[in-house]
């Protein structure tokens, strides 16, 4: 049964494939009969040894590939998944900026400025934040300038051709808490703290997920093996963070007075860190709010105008008078 | 040559139309003149020629020099139609009696339609000109600095670290920017010297926001230019050292290059 | 009526005086439309902007 269906399928794809040769013969010359030559080829391609052959063929291309490659191209690898695998879904929090006209709650900025300064600044760096961009965000100048000089860059060569150490400026950037990759990684048993600049665009689920993340370490449930030195945390894909939980009740003192509870601290951070991913955001839904009022306004009045050009036209009568018979 | 011709005609069947030698295709088989059937209720009022009705040619009595002959055709010929056809039958009507009614699309009010018809066209125009002015200046705002470079071209310089009758020269935008601490002596010497006759007449006044600072540009560091006032007396410079945009900030201890 | 009669001798009927009210229309709207779509967005988010809460800060420094 199958070396027939084969076979035919065989026939059906030679036959294609001789028809577009035979085409272009076939419009100039008509042949008398075209069943003789196929018959010989046909006996040929519905032969078993023909058959075996290809598929011998077939198979040994894919074993030859597969032992050159490891796997076979456009087929992914399946394996047993469980869901911790993917970490648990965050809920969905009602964040100052969520809405299509809402901008960030600065005085939580500012507030998550301290917490990062003073509890994640010791491991994350945040390279593409400038001094210069916390002004009129969350600081004043003078403050920012204060915050700035007291940190040391490393700038030069000056005329003697040497790096000199001076104070921060405005224009510089934050400073990161290690040297380079290994560093980081060396004192953080070999898992390197990510950059937070874009940490909120650069994780599933946004925001809500570094805030689930942040109060979100429990302890492992029962039957859940954490490494030594790891951590468990169910919002993490695969449970184990070498994060420890860093938040805790009380840890910074604001200088607003606002209760620095975890959630508090948390809901902070993650809302400067979302300002830090996205210095732009009010311009952006600026923008955004005025290019639909002038398009959607625009395409009215183009409805509009196109009706008065086009009533002309659509509201012209043709009048047709039959000719009258004369001689009637 | 001529046998082969006289085989392809033997051949070859005639064609089913030949032209005529006007170009006109002659099918003689073909009536096309061929007129709808008689309408026995016409009367004889109808289109008159008719091909399915016998004209009254079509047979008659004729005499010939052995007598009378009365001839009946079998067939007719073809009517020849001399009347020429026009795409249009109403081209004789031009001027139709009848002008349709247009009165349920009219306004009733011409003077307000016209004038709201114009508002609304001229107020696309208005949007999309907005729009379209927007659009391009913020395509020419992508080529100005950017922030970081705007906040690296700004210098500030602490003065108390410059003594009198000093010069300190400090990079700014890749220029050396002099910037000298004169004595009061150098102040009344370029206050008193008679800037009108120099090469590039400029006061002092001009130069400076503060008479004891002195900041310039030195980008032409010509002999010729003497740090205190900056302005030409003699050489090839045809112009004073450029006097950049600075500014005292923080109650005169810090000046603001930039 | 005489409003629209009035309007359309003052602005439409020659097409130099129409273009260059559109063209004048069009720099004022784009000002006037910043400025409302501004003063929307600062009173949608009173008190959570920098403007709003600055004058805590600048008075201590």
């Amino acid at each position: 049964m199958i070396s027939r269906l084969s076979a035919g399928a065989f026939r059906k794809a030679a036959f294609g494939a001789a028809r577009s040769n035979a085409a272009q013969r076939a419009s100039s010359v008509r042949f008398a009969s075209s069943r003789a030559s196929t018959s010989a080829f046909e006996s040929v391609m519905s032969s078993p040894a023909t058959l075996a052959s290809a598929s011998l063929f077939a198979v040994g291309t894919v074993a030859w590939y597969t032992h050159l490659y490891g796997n076979l191209p456009f087929i992914s690898e399946a394996h047993a998944s469980h869901l911790s695998d993917e970490g648990l879904h965050p809920a969905a929090y009602p964040w100052p900026h969520n809405g299509l006209f809402d901008t960030f709650d600065h005085a939580s900025i500012r507030r998550g400025y301290q917490v990062y300064r003073e509890v994640c600044a010791a491991c994350h760096s945040l390279d593409r934040i400038a001094w210069r961009n916390l002004v009129g965000v969350s600081h004043t100048a003078d403050e920012t300038r204060a915050m700035a000089e007291e940190v040391e860059y490393t700038d030069g060569p000056n005329s003697e051709g040497e790096m000199f150490q001076r104070p921060g400026k405005l224009a510089d950037y934050m400073p990161a808490p290690y040297p380079n990759e290994e560093a980081a990684r060396s004192s953080n048993g070999g898992a390197l703290p990510p950059d937070l600049s874009l940490i909120v665009k650069a994780r599933h689920g946004g925001a809500d997920y570094i805030f689930s993340l942040l109060t979100g370490y429990i302890d492992p449930p029962a039957g859940v093996e954490i490494r030594e030195g790891m951590n468990y945390n169910p919002y993490f894909p695969g449970g184990a963070i070498s994060m420890a939980r860093v938040l805790f009740d009380g840890l910074v003192e604001y200088d607003d007075g606002t209760p620095a509870t975890t959630a508090q601290m948390a809901k902070d951070v993650v809302q400067f860190l979302s300002w830090a991913a996205e210095p732009e955001h009010d311009e952006r839904k600026k923008t955004g709010i005025k290019a639909v009022i002038i398009f959607s306004t625009l395409f009215a009045l183009s409805v509009y105008v196109k009706r008065f050009k086009w009533g002309v036209i659509k509201n012209r009568k043709i009048v047709y008078n039959p000719p009258v018979d004369k001689t009637h | 040559m001529a046998s082969f011709q006289v085989v392809k005609k033997a051949v070859s069947l005639g064609p089913t139309v030949r032209a005529l030698p006007s170009g006109i295709p002659h099918a003689p088989l073909l009536n096309l003149a061929v007129r709808a059937p008689h309408d026995a209720h016409a009367h004889g009022h109808g289109v008159q020629p008719r091909s399915d009705v016998a004209p009254r040619w079509a047979g008659g009595a004729s005499q010939v020099g052995s007598g009378l002959v009365s001839k009946t055709f079998s067939t007719i010929p073809p009517t020849i139609n001399h009347q020429q056809r026009l795409m249009h039958t109403s081209v004789s009507l031009k001027n139709a009696n009848e002008t349709p009614d247009f009165s349920a699309y009219r306004h009733s009010n011409t003077d307000s339609n016209r004038a709201l018809s114009y508002f609304m066209v001229g107020s696309m125009g208005v949007i999309s000109a907005s729009a379209a002015k927007s659009s391009i200046s913020e395509f020419l705002q992508t080529m100005a600095a950017s922030a970081d470079v705007l906040a690296l071209a700004k210098v500030e310089v602490e003065l108390a670290s410059i003594p009198e009758g000093k010069n300190v020269i400090i990079k700014w935008r890749g220029k050396p920017v002099f910037i000298r601490h004169r004595t009061q002596d150098e102040i009344n010497e370029a206050r008193t010297t008679d800037w009108k006759g120099l090469r590039d007449p400029e006061s002092d006044d001009a130069r400076v926001k503060k008479p004891e600072w002195l900041v310039m540009l030195g980008v032409c560091t010509h002999l010729g230019c003497v740090p205190i006032a900056g302005r030409i007396r003699k050489g090839p410079a045809p112009l004073n050292l450029e006097v950049p945009q600075y500014e005292f900030s923080e109650g005169d201890e810090k000046l603001v290059i930039g | 009526m005489a409003l629209s009669n009035s309007l359309y001798n003052t602005f439409f009927k020659r097409n130099s005086v129409f273009v260059t009210t559109v063209f004048m229309g069009a720099f004022a709207f784009g000002i006037g439309f910043d400025t409302g779509v501004t003063k929307f967005y600062d009173s949608w988010n009173k008190g959570k902007q920098w403007k709003d809460i600055r004058h805590k800060y600048v008075e201590e420094s």
